[in-house]
């Protein structure tokens, strides 16, 4: 009987253990609802903040880049004038009209073509273009300055990099500059002014 | 007696146990009970919450943010959503004495020091009469708006006294521009003429005031034609200027300036100068521009039907008075001659052919003689002859003398006029293809095309050359009045106008410049009248307005005037 009775109170011990959890689940549940409730509010904060400044900064946009403001800016500076009505074309028909018709004894038109080869696409096309670029004295290849800066990319980048580094190192060399380089680039200075 | 202890029934023990076992079920029953009334009343309060979070709970967080974006006053844009007028945070430099919250000095410093500190952030204030102030313990503003830089600097001074509320300001990005359209905004008054007066109940009502209003106006004609207004007034030193660019076949008006102006952002505080608007409040005898509605209401009634004919141009006498032409062309000129050459007397004799009452009909039908149709309140009531008309009335009116009315009258006129004969009233709002008015018919489809290709020939050989920006197809007619003055004209005072519409073969603005007692300068080769004066506005204005509105110059089209042609100077 005691046993029956000690059974029954553990399980309803188990029900208040249950309850317990729950009931700390909720109360958990509910601080992190509020958690987020208020950075909802944050959110919401800060958005109305934003949106004021975005107010702000348009209407001061709005006000320095005025119609007036623009119509002085274009009387100092840039001096715009309506577009004429020769500068502009609505079809393609009207584009057309603007070429000569071809005389009785006008030169050729200058065409130019290109003849393909078959299976000789793409890369076939690179290869083409750097066995045409010899010497056409030695006949040897010849490598032009753009094809250089190309192949030189990495090494461009390396050096670029290594500047960068070197400019936003706090440690700072000393001035590599000269007295002499600066009185020669004072002369070139004064050559450029002249 | 005989002790039989007969065994009872149910022993006590038995007994006991029952009851015991009676107790027990009882007591888990009850626990049972009771578990459930506590998990009903959990989960109840769960559904409670539930349904207070669903119903309640999000709601009046929702309109916070709705509310705390909601403008005090609603925003009226452009018609393609620049903003004109809208509300803009501010600063204002408040001095609260009681801020400190005790029985001390309300500021930290003595007054003559943040005076000075005050005075060295706004060099403009009164440095003595400022330490007065903060002296005397009075709170109120010291400053009504501040930039946010000098906000900072005030803040920076540690003064707990001086604050900084922020308010809500009616600002006007583009200035003056538009401001007879806009009007202004007084504090705790509401809006003073113009839209803002007009749009009141809209721009202040909860519901609505999140949408802006957009009006038809289009910022960057509207920039332009105040330009060339301006510059217009300016060359030949006149005392003001209006001007008006009309769409044709919706009545919106696209443009509307008035010059002189004032500063919506400042008329609020100062009172206004300038809130007079010339387009729809002043009126004025605006003279030879008349004369196509006259011809046009001729050619309706079939009274001009040959325009070949040869009208007399010789002085007109009636009674005691004599109309006389200004710049004589010969004793017999056509109806297209009479209009390129600008004539009183054919045109008094075509009118008088007509008859007063039928000229009358056309100007009433053109809403001549009611104030202008527009929302603004300031709109001027014409000055429209009584009655029957005699002859002599007939006769000036059909050249635009004895009768005064507002620019926006003579725009509306010749929108009707170009676009098929159709007037509608004009609107400051933006409207949908559907809104557009279906408006009434004033002159037939075959008139309007007749008065096109008379307004091209003006603009062509005649009076409105000034005006003819190439490619635009631009036909006006000029005119200029002099002014009413005492009883009878002042010789010196005139008001020149040029009304105009392009592109004529197939219009779509109607624009007209008025320039306000124009005197002859180096600019205008010392003429005052409108062929000189308002003509190269327009000129100027059209090239500039025509992209943007989406009229492209093409020479290669025009308005056909091959059949008019050969009665002008004999051109072929």
């Amino acid at each position: 009987m005691t046993i029956h009775v000690t059974g029954s109170g553990m399980r309803s011990l188990g029900w208040a253990a249950v309850l317990a959890v729950c009931i700390g689940l909720v109360a958990a549940l509910s601080v992190r609802v509020h958690a987020i409730k208020s950075e909802v509010l944050l959110a919401e904060r800060q958005i109305i903040a934003l949106k004021r400044e975005t107010l702000l900064l348009e209407t001061e946009f709005e006000t320095r880049a005025s119609q007036r403001q623009l119509v002085h800016w274009n009387a100092v500076e840039f001096g715009y004038a309506a577009p004429r009505a020769d500068q502009f074309l609505e079809t393609e028909r009207q584009l057309a009209s603007l070429g000569q018709p071809m005389g009785p004894d006008a030169p050729a038109q200058i065409r130019l073509a290109r003849a393909d080869t078959a299976g000789d696409e793409g890369a076939g096309d690179a290869r083409r273009q750097d066995a045409a670029m010899v010497s056409p004295l030695s006949g040897e290849k010849v490598t032009l300055a753009s094809a250089k800066a190309e192949a030189d990319a990495g090494a461009m980048f390396a050096d670029a990099f290594g500047d960068f580094l070197i400019e936003a190192s706090p440690i700072r060399p000393a001035r590599a500059q000269t007295p002499a380089m600066r009185v020669q680039a004072a002369a070139a200075m004064q050559g450029a002014g002249e | 007696m005989t002790a039989y202890a007969a065994p009872p029934a149910i022993p006590a023990g038995r007994i006991e146990l029952v009851h015991l076992r009676y107790r027990t079920v009882l007591t888990a029953r009850w626990r049972v009970l009771w578990i459930a009334a506590i998990f009903a009343a959990v989960a109840l309060a769960a559904l409670v919450r539930i349904a207070w979070l669903g119903f309640a709970g999000d709601a009046p967080r929702r309109t916070s943010l709705a509310d705390a974006l909601l403008p005090p006053r609603g925003e009226i844009t452009d018609r393609n959503g620049v903003p004109l007028a809208r509300a803009f945070p501010a600063y204002a430099l408040w001095f609260n004495p009681a801020a400190m919250g005790d029985s001390g000095s309300p500021l930290v410093r003595s007054p003559a020091e943040v005076a000075r500190a005050l005075v060295r952030i706004f060099p403009d204030m009164n440095e003595a009469r400022l330490a007065e102030r903060l002296a005397s313990g009075r709170s109120g503003y010291l400053r009504r708006r501040l930039l946010p830089e000098e906000a900072n600097e005030v803040f920076r001074l540690g003064e707990i006294a001086l604050e900084i509320p922020r308010e809500t300001d009616r600002h006007y990005p583009q200035g003056t521009l538009g401001a007879h359209i806009l009007g202004y905004v007084v504090e705790d008054e509401g809006g003073k003429i113009g839209m803002e007066q007009v749009l009141e109940a809209r721009l202040e009502d909860p519901v609505l005031r999140s949408q802006p209003v957009a009006l038809s106006i289009d910022v960057r004609v509207q920039g332009a034609l105040e330009d060339e207004l301006r510059k217009g007034m300016l060359a030949t030193n006149a005392i003001g200027a209006a001007g008006i660019v009309l769409d044709v076949d919706t009545g919106e008006i696209m443009a509307m300036a008035s010059l002189p102006e004032f500063d919506p952002n400042t008329a609020g505080a100062s009172g206004p100068e300038n809130v007079f608007n010339r387009v729809t409040n002043g009126v004025y005898e605006l003279g030879s521009t008349f004369k196509p509605i006259t011809i046009a209401a001729a050619i309706d009634a079939g009274v001009v039907r040959d325009l070949s004919k040869t009208w007399d141009a010789t002085p007109v006498q009636v009674g005691r008075r004599t109309l006389k032409d200004l710049k004589p062309k010969g004793a017999g000129l056509n109806v297209p001659q009479a209009l390129v050459y600008s004539s009183n007397t054919v045109t008094a004799r075509v009118a008088d052919e007509l008859g007063a009452e039928r000229l009358r009909r056309t100007l009433i039908d053109l809403g001549m003689d009611q104030r202008p149709f527009i929302e603004l309140p300031a709109r001027g009531k014409p000055i429209f002859p009584k009655g029957n008309w005699a002859r002599i009335t007939n006769m000036t009116v059909s050249y635009g003398h004895g009768l005064a009315v507002t620019p926006l009258h003579l725009a509306s006129a010749y929108a009707a006029m170009v676009n098929g004969g159709i007037w509608r009233p004009s609107t400051l709002m933006k409207l949908a293809p559907k809104d557009v008015p279906r408006g009434r018919r004033v002159f037939k489809e075959s008139t309007s095309s007749r008065m096109r290709q008379m307004l091209r020939m003006i603009s062509m050989y005649g009076t409105g050359r000034s005006a003819n920006a190439p490619g635009y197809r631009i036909g006006g007619k000029t005119g200029s009045a002099e002014k009413a003055s005492g009883g009878g004209y002042a010789k010196t005072s005139l008001v020149s106008t040029f009304a105009a519409a392009f592109p004529l073969d197939r219009p779509r603005y109607v624009v007209v410049a008025v320039i306000d007692e124009p005197r002859g300068t180096a600019a205008s080769s010392y003429q005052r009248t409108a062929a000189w004066t308002a003509a190269p506005v327009v000129g100027k204005l059209v090239p500039r307005i025509g992209p943007m509105l989406g009229v492209l110059p093409d020479e290669s089209r025009d308005v056909d005037i091959s059949d008019l042609r050969y009665l002008v100077e004999g051109r072929k």
